[in-house]
This record gives structure tokens, C-alpha cells and sequence, in this order.
């Protein structure tokens, strides 16, 4: 470790490492930029014997902005204990969810707790939906030993929890026979992380499996081709909803709006959370947090990881422009192997995706930003989630920004607190976070289990789990005669409310008829998919919003677009004075 | 299924559907009128400001009552109407039927057999993606449509002070009615350096109230993450891109986009309807018959109208097209003379002639590139001047709509040329 620390105050002069610890280390000092803030962290965390790095280095001076939790502790304070449970899972996005899920198979009363105001609502919706196969994760890696296995597990999730998945498979191809050394190392990869049906294909084999070379006229081009038919496509915001629905009829208990302000420990072990809401008391703490999960961990004393967050662009094009393969596919050339720019090598992702529902994704980019909350899209980003050309700007009918919870070294951290016990991080999961999150939830649930019974109390089953969770009705994909079937049992189906994307006012309804109801617009359009066409909700926004205040029992001035402060009206002009 | 037939289907009920309808009712054919609303008259009836049917009832009405208008002849004609009916598809099984497929509360799914169909549904607007605005996203960005409906129908405010990016008309109409309403309007931006709606707006509803016009000026970014407090601000240089220098931090919490209109054929495309590029709309000939023999279209869904007045022109000629169509027994396949439209056109309809047509009157929508003052418009054909208008001043808000007598046989070549030369 000495070396170590060396080699990093000899390459940040000004900057010191200080070690703690089972190799975690301590970064501080100030760098001019935030980019240099960023090189040191992964540097540190690249040394030997460095397992975790915690970073106190500022910008100048200016540390990175950080959420402000005195209110909420305030808040919280006032309220005093609200709530009792033998686990508590910070966080409902598709980490949370399937944490509280797997949880909801034992004897434990689980609550999860979410500071927005629904499911889905921070990273895990802002991402691609690729279920990828798990082929180029470094090996020995978490990601890589959970990326394949929770890969595996998506069929089963998708039968049972009722989403979409397709399996559409990757394709690597290379148009030059010089390409095939590297051709042959992604296929040892591959193999090392155990990706199933892993294969290199000819270019007769290559175009019967991807049409799309055809039809982009460059059949001619492709010389051999590795081909993972694992590879699967998710609605992510479908996930998040089934995994967090199949919960709470399995017993979960959900709050949102209730944010985590403080951990709270005794002897060595966690006793519970104080929110916002006021004390929830706790066995098990669960950090699922993401991009504020260095935050949760600090509160319970144990700081040893900190999250930088890296943004990531996404564009989404109308459904009339067609993806150019069928899979997910890369020519790989040698130019374009040269010219590949590194700021994206630590994020999975990127070029021309589909999504279940059948619009083109692309992106997303990759920028490392100081504040956790800005979501800002630039033009940058924009233009480098387009990729390589081919893809028009007219075609594109909305463009968002997520960021991604990365910690230095690049990896998941799954794992109980050293410090408290009962404190469990599941933390640094950004890609491929949605693909693991299967093998993630069991992984967590596990080290809870063994923790209780190293306590001598069991976690034991839930005698009543039922893993099913019923698809609800999607009158686009039903033929004309099932829909006028459809109309004539419930003629609320009958009504298309969002036309862009054929949704009625029966699914907008269906969906409050839900343990996790909608209670924002954008929670009806992940839910729905109302809204999600391509005028964006021009036309159907106000319906919506008729039948969510309706539903929600209030004013349409008091329906928010996101929740808190996101109110879509002022006043009313007419109706007010009725 | 509800089965029905009829002569001609018109998909939509605004004022391009109405007057359609009952045209072909005056015609002798039965229609049907296809509206996905619950009321007929489309987007009208959110425009309660008057300046609707000048040229047609020589009257200054409003958006409802010109449309009320149509909807009292119509009950009292024949022509029918299925409200909350959003059709989903449109089949074309044999030369002399269609089928359109559509799905309402009352009728579950209807099947509607028809020898004719008219395209009449109108357009949406352009989103903040679809203009490229960066920065967050918050509530409190609306189309000014959105903003329409939700001040005239639905008796809500969308906020207390807001920017205006675009200058199109119904962008200037609500800049008045916001203002009116108590909303602190803050200006409006256009990135073009001429406005984007009509010069009698840009007078009645901007200068009248003293609301600033920035012109080669956009909204670069926005600023708020659960709700709109500002917008930046910047002027644009010659190839559009913005000033970095210029910028300025306007606060506000409403922005109100009126960025243009696209005409809505995803329905038609489906339908093996070919689109024209420029106009967005199909491509359509004398008759106003789309690519698809037996497919016409009209109003906003065929090219972006700037009067109502001659939206309704468009659903006549549509529903003669179509009644043409039917009594000369469903003609199968067509060649076509190009209508070749240069100088300062940017889109014309229709974009081309039957051959073998009958020589005649023909209409033709003409928008131009840029402003000009003094302009000439020439139609010619087989080396023969058939029209020659000078105009005083041409600009693209302001649709030209003129009948062309043309000799039924040969290409047309339109020629729109501005300057001093014309004088």
C-alpha cells in the first residue's frame, strides 16, 4: 500500500492518499478540474492493494455539490417513529425493486423507501433497456459473475412479472479478415465469463442471422461475425413497475416521497433509518441508493465509497424510423477501432438500439459531471449519442439525460457494511446494473439471510410468495376482433386517449388499479405509455391529467408533471371561479 | 364489429372534414365523417378569437362559430358522424373499396366499407425535443396549443410569466390571450429573421400590447428541475447557430413553444400514401387524390393552411375528387404532368396533373420561400403563359391560393420572382 500511495502522490502532486482499512482509501486535496478529480479517483482505484476509494477532492477548493439532508432531518425529527421493520430497502429503483422483491420470498416484513415520488423515477429509467449477455465485462469482476446469471434469470422474470423481453441478440462483424485476432479475443472473453451460446459465425452464417446487412447493402463487406443470441431487450420502466407491483402484493410495503436523512446504529449494528417521514426501525438496512448510496453509507458511519456520477444522453426516434439491424449489431472496421473515442470505455452501451415497443434508441453518451441532479442535455451529448451518422435529427422525438451511479473502480459493490452490521450496500451499480439486477437481488437477499441466521434468527419463507404478477391489457397489440371483444365487455377501452401510441382511457384507468398506483403524469406514461409518441403528450396531457385528478381525488392544479415542485398548472381562470 | 358502408369515409371533423362532408353531400354521396373527439369542429374549437371566414362569409368570426357553421349544415344534411371514433387503419382490398377500421366507446370496433376515403386530420405540433432545446426538463414547457386548450376549454392558467419561442400564429394569438388573462408575456423569440405567423397577428397581438419581438433569436437551454424558472436567450448568427455573447438569462416559468406545425400521416403512410418531402403531406394531384387511387386529402393533413377559409376550399375539392373518382368507375392506374414549381416557391399543391384530364380551372397553394415586396407569380404551360399576377409583397406565413385555367394536357411551370424587375 505504501507503493501505492507513492505512485499516486508522485502522479497528483498536491493530492494525498491516505489509507484505511482493508485497502480503502481516502483521496483529498484540490484539483483544477473536475475531470482531473475524476483521473485521480480511477487512478487510486487501479493501484495495488486498493479496494474502495472514498474522494474528498475538491474543484479549486469547491468540494462537488451534495444534496442538503438538514431539512429533511428536521422534518424527520418532528415526526419521530412511524414504522417498524425487519428490513428496509432504500431506493425503488430496479435495484431496490428486485432487492424487496427476492426479500418479499422470506418471513421478513420489508418496507422501501423512495425519495421521488414513484418507482423508476431516477437512473434506471434513463437507460437503454439492454439485457446484455454479458461478453465484454472484465472477468473476476461482480459485473462480470453477475451479468450473466442475472441474464439468464430474465426469462423467467419475463414470464412471471409480465413484461416485454426480446431476444434479439448482438453481433459483432468485421469487414477485414485482419480483424479476426480480436475477433477471436472477444470470443475468449466471452467464454471466460461463461456468455451461453457464444459463437463465431462465417459470413454465410452472419447475414442469415442478421437481415439487416442486406438490407443496408453491405452483405458484401462482412468477412466473419461473433454472435450472442443472449443478448435481450427490456422496457426498463416495465421491470421496475412489475418487480416493485409482485412485491407489495407479496407484502412490501412502499413510501415514497420519504427521503433517508440518517442511519441509525447501535453497538456495531443498524437499528434503523430516520427519513423524512419521521424513524423507521430497522434489523436490515438495504443501501440500494444509487447515485446517493456514498451518502446513505457516510450516515451509517462507514464512508469507504464514493459515487461520481457520468451522464448519459439518449435520443429516441419515431417509430417509422426502422433500426438498420434486427440485433444489436456493430461492423467493426479498423478505422473505426482507431478512432473509437475512450471517454466511453468504463460505460456499457452506446450506437443504435431498439426497444420492445420497436423505437430506435440511440446512445447513450458518457460524461463524468460533478452534481448528481444535474440532468442537463447539451448539445455534446446529443450529437455523440447520434453516433456515426445515418440517423436524421428530424426522426428524433425526444432526448433525456441520465447519470449513471459509478464508483472508482468500476465495479458493484454488494456487501455488508464492515463496520455495522445489518447495513447492507448494494451500491455502484450503473451497466450493466438493469441486465445483474436478478443475480444483484439475490446476491443482497443472500447476505441478509446469512446475517440472520449468524444472528440465529432465520429469515424462513413466505409460506403465501406467489411470484406471478398479471400482464395488464395492451389494446395496440390485440387483432381488430379481440379489440372489438374488448370494447364490448368494457367500453372505457374504446376511448384512445393517446393517440401517437394507441393507448385508451381503460389502461390509462388499469393503471391505478395497482398496489403502486401512479401519482405524476410521468408515472402514467411509464405505466400506460400515453404520452410516450411522438408529439410527446400535446394532445393527451390534459386527459391524462383529467383522469389522474380524478383518480388521485384532486385539483388539476395540484397534479405535478414529477412530483413535488413539477405542478404542470397555476391557477385555474374559469373554472376556479365556477 | 359494427359494419357499415358508405360512399366516402372522411377521417376527421374540423374544418377540412366538414367541408368535405358536406360537399359530397351536395354532391349526391354518402359520407361519413370519422372524429376522434367527442365533438366535431377539430382544433377550432379551442379558437375563440375572431378573423375566421373573411374570405368565405365575408364576416369576422370566431374559430367556434365558423365551425358551427358547417356543424348546423350538416344536420341538415345527410352525411353522417361517428364522435370519439379514432380510426386505426385504412385497408385498400379491392379498386372500388376501402375499408377503414376504427374504434369508438358506443360502436366498439367499426368497419366501415367505403368506395372513397378523405384524409382530414389536420396536424400536430413540433415538441421542444423536436426544435432542439437543451438544458432540463421540467413542467411548464407547452405547445401553444396546449396552452389554448388549457386557457379556452379547460379554464386553467399554465403559469405566470412566460417566454414565447416561435412566432407562428398560434403562438401570436396567444401572447394576446395570455396577456389578457393576467399572464406577464416576456417576449417572443423567432429564429428566423421574419415572423412566423401572419402580419395582421404580429400587429394585433404583439404591437397592440406592447410585447417584444426578437427575431434571429432562440431559447438555447432551460433552466429548472421540477419547474421552469428561466430560459436562456440568444441571438442566432447568419447559419443560425447561437451567439455565445448574446445570451441572457430571462426568468420565467412557462415557455410556450410555437415552432410549426407537422401534418399527421402516419395513418396515410401506413396506408402506402406517398409523402412529399417539403409539404409533409401526400402528394396529391388536381383532384386532390393522393398516390393511392381511391385515398384524397385535404386541409392541414395535406399542407399547412395559414386561413381556415381555405382549409374548407381544400375538403370541396377533395370530396369533387372523390365523386369524379366514383362516376368515372374507380380508375386503376394514372400517369402524371409535373407541376414544376422555382424562384421563390417553397411548396405547392397540388404537385402534379392526371393525364388525360379534361383542360379547366385548377387550384393551386402556393407558400413562398422568403418575403418579398413586389413579386410576380407566372404559371406557364407548353411554352404558353397561362397566369400572370403581380403581387404586391409575398411572405411565407401568407398562403397564395390562385385558380389557374390550364390547358388539360402537358407539365405546368410555376415561377414566384421577387424584386424591383417586377414593378
Amino acid at each position: 500500500m505504501e507503493n501505492s500511495i507513492k505512485a499516486f502522490e508522485e502522479s497528483f502532486p498536491g493530492l494525498s492518499m491516505e489509507a484505511g482499512r482493508d485497502g480503502n482509501v481516502v483521496l483529498s486535496g484540490s484539483c483544477r478540474t473536475w475531470e482531473e478529480v475524476v483521473d485521480a479517483g480511477h487512478f487510486a482505484a487501479k493501484l495495488e492493494g486498493v479496494k474502495h476509494v472514498a474522494s474528498k477532492l475538491s474543484v479549486n477548493g469547491v468540494p462537488a455539490p451534495r444534496k442538503d439532508y438538514a431539512p429533511y432531518r428536521a422534518q424527520g425529527l418532528e415526526k419521530g417513529k412511524i414504522a417498524e421493520t425487519d428490513a428496509l430497502v432504500i431506493g425503488a429503483g430496479v435495484t431496490g425493486c428486485a432487492v424487496a422483491r427476492e426479500l418479499s420470498k422470506t418471513g421478513l416484513k420489508v418496507i422501501v423507501v423512495e425519495s421521488l415520488e414513484d418507482v423508476c423515477a431516477g437512473t434506471s429509467k434513463c437507460n437503454n433497456g439492454n439485457i446484455h449477455p454479458g461478453h465484454s465485462v472484465t472477468p473476476g469482476t461482480l459485473k462480470a459473475k453477475l451479468n450473466v446469471k442475472g441474464n439468464s434469470i430474465y426469462t423467467q422474470w419475463a414470464a412471471d412479472l409480465g413484461f416485454d423481453l426480446v431476444r434479439c441478440g448482438a453481433m459483432g462483424a468485421i469487414n477485414d479478415r485482419r480483424l479476426l485476432p480480436g475477433l477471436m479475443q472477444a470470443y475468449g472473453l466471452a467464454k471466460k465469463n461463461g456468455v451461453p451460446e457464444a459463437e463465431i459465425v462465417d459470413a454465410r452464417r452472419a447475414l442469415e442471422i442478421e437481415p439487416g446487412f442486406a438490407r443496408m447493402g453491405v452483405e458484401k463487406q462482412i468477412v466473419a461475425a461473433i454472435w450472442f443470441p443472449s443478448m435481450g431487450l427490456v422496457e426498463p420502466y416495465q421491470v421496475v413497475l412489475a418487480l416493485a407491483e409482485n412485491a407489495a402484493q407479496n407484502g412490501v410495503q412502499f413510501m415514497f416521497e420519504t427521503t433517508v436523512c440518517g442511519i441509525e446504529t447501535e453497538n456495531g449494528a443498524v437499528t434503523g433509518a430516520l427519513t423524512s417521514k419521521g424513524l423507521i426501525s430497522a434489523k436490515y438496512v438495504i443501501n440500494c441508493a444509487g447515485l446517493y448510496a456514498d451518502d446513505i453509507t457516510e450516515m451509517a458511519g462507514d464512508p469507504y465509497f464514493t459515487i461520481h456520477p457520468r451522464k448519459g444522453v439518449i435520443a429516441i426516434l419515431d417509430k417509422e424510423r426502422k433500426p438498420d439491424f434486427d440485433s444489436i449489431c456493430e461492423i467493426y472496421t479498423i478505422e473505426y477501432l482507431k478512432a473509437k473515442p475512450k471517454k466511453n470505455s468504463e460505460s456499457k452501451g452506446g450506437g443504435m438500439c431498439i426497444t420492445p415497443e420497436g423505437n430506435v434508441l440511440m446512445g447513450p453518451s458518457a460524461t463524468e459531471i460533478p452534481d448528481k441532479e444535474d440532468l442537463s442535455t447539451t448539445p455534446e451529448d446529443l450529437e455523440y449519442a447520434m453516433g456515426r451518422g445515418g440517423v436524421k435529427y428530424e426522426d428524433v422525438i425526444r432526448f433525456f439525460a441520465g447519470n449513471r451511479a459509478a464508483d472508482y473502480k468500476e465495479d458493484f459493490i454488494i456487501e455488508m457494511s464492515k463496520k455495522v452490521s445489518g447495513f447492507v450496500n448494494v451500491a455502484a451499480i450503473q451497466s450493466p446494473g438493469l441486465a445483474a439486477a436478478p443475480a444483484i437481488a439475490e446476491m443482497a437477499a443472500g447476505i441478509v439471510a446469512e446475517e440472520a441466521s449468524r444472528r440465529g434468527e432465520p429469515v424462513g419463507a413466505n409460506p403465501s410468495f406467489n411470484p406471478k404478477r398479471e400482464k395488464k391489457v395492451e389494446f395496440r397489440k390485440l387483432s381488430r376482433s379481440e379489440q372489438d371483444e374488448l370494447v364490448k365487455k368494457d367500453s372505457r377501452y374504446g376511448r384512445v386517449v393517446c393517440r401517437c401510441e394507441t393507448i385508451t382511457e381503460g389502461e390509462i384507468l388499469d393503471t391505478f388499479d395497482s398496489p403502486i398506483p401512479p401519482r405524476s403524469i410521468d408515472a402514467v406514461k411509464r405505466r400506460a405509455r400515453a404520452g410516450m409518441g411522438r408529439c410527446q403528450g400535446g394532445f393527451c396531457q390534459i386527459r391524462v391529467m383529467e383522469l389522474l385528478a380524478q383518480f388521485l381525488g384532486k385539483d388539476w392544479t395540484e397534479i405535478t408533471l414529477k412530483g413535488e415542485g413539477s405542478r404542470i398548472l397555476a391557477e385555474a381562470n374559469r373554472k376556479g371561479a365556477l | 364489429m359494427t359494419r357499415a358502408q358508405t360512399d366516402v369515409a372522411v377521417i376527421g371533423g374540423g374544418p377540412a372534414g366538414l367541408a368535405a362532408a358536406l360537399e359530397a353531400d351536395r354532391l349526391g354521396l354518402g359520407a361519413v365523417i370519422l372524429e376522434r373527439e367527442a365533438e366535431l369542429g377539430g382544433i377550432l374549437q379551442q379558437c375563440i378569437h375572431d378573423g375566421f371566414g373573411i374570405h368565405r362569409f365575408k364576416r369576422r368570426l370566431s374559430g367556434t362559430e365558423y365551425a358551427q357553421a358547417f356543424i348546423d349544415q350538416l344536420e341538415g344534411s345527410s352525411a353522417k358522424a361517428h364522435l370519439g371514433a379514432m380510426v386505426l387503419e385504412i385497408q385498400c382490398p379491392a379498386d372500388d373499396e376501402r375499408v377503414v377500421y376504427a374504434v369508438s366507446k358506443t360502436d366498439g370496433m367499426i368497419e366501415l366499407h367505403c368506395k372513397t376515403v378523405i384524409l382530414a386530420m389536420g396536424c400536430r405540433e413540433r415538441t421542444a425535443s423536436q426544435v432542439f432545446i437543451y438544458g432540463e426538463r421540467p413542467a411548464g414547457i407547452m405547445t401553444a396549443g396546449q396552452v389554448q386548450r388549457m386557457i379556452n376549454v379547460e379554464g386553467f392558467l399554465p403559469g405566470k410569466s412566460a417566454v414565447i419561442l416561435g412566432s407562428g400564429d398560434i403562438g401570436l394569438i396567444m401572447a394576446r390571450r395570455m396577456t389578457l388573462e393576467g399572464i406577464e408575456v416576456k417576449g417572443v423569440y423567432e429564429a428566423m429573421p421574419s415572423p412566423g405567423g401572419l402580419a395582421r397577428n404580429v400587429s394585433q397581438c404583439l404591437n397592440d400590447f406592447d410585447i417584444p419581438l426578437h427575431l434571429s433569436s432562440t431559447v438555447v437551454s432551460v433552466q429548472g428541475r421540477r419547474r421552469v424558472e428561466s430560459v436562456t436567450v440568444a441571438k442566432l448568427d447568419e447559419s443560425r447557430k447561437p451567439i455565445p455573447e448574446t445570451e441572457e438569462v430571462i426568468p420565467c416559468d412557462l415557455l410556450v413553444l410555437s415552432v410549426g406545425l407537422l401534418p399527421e400521416n402516419e395513418l396515410s403512410r401506413h396506408a402506402g400514401v406517398e409523402i412529399d418531402p417539403k409539404t409533409k403531406g401526400p402528394l396529391l394531384d388536381e383532384s386532390f387524390m393522393t398516390s393511392v387511387p381511391g385515398i384524397f386529402a385535404c386541409g392541414n393533413v395535406a399542407i399547412v393552411f395559414d386561413l381556415v377559409d381555405y382549409v374548407s376550399v381544400s375538403g370541396e375539392l377533395a370530396a369533387q375528387g372523390a365523386f369524379d373518382y366514383i362516376s368515372k368507375g374507380f380508375p386503376k392506374s394514372f400517369e402524371y404532368d409535373q407541376v414544376n414549381a422555382s424562384g421563390n416557391i417553397s411548396l405547392i399543391v397540388p404537385q402534379r396533373l392526371k393525364k388525360g384530364r379534361d383542360s379547366g380551372k385548377r387550384s393551386f397553394f402556393i407558400r413562398a420561400k422568403a418575403p418579398e415586396k413586389l413579386s410576380k407569380l407566372e404559371f406557364s404551360q407548353n411554352g404558353e403563359t397561362i397566369l400572370s399576377r403581380k403581387l404586391k409583397a409575398v411572405s411565407p406565413p401568407e398562403m397564395i391560393f390562385r385558380e389557374v385555367e390550364e390547358q388539360g394536357l402537358g407539365p405546368v411551370e410555376a415561377v414566384l420572382e421577387g424584386g424591383a424587375a417586377n414593378a
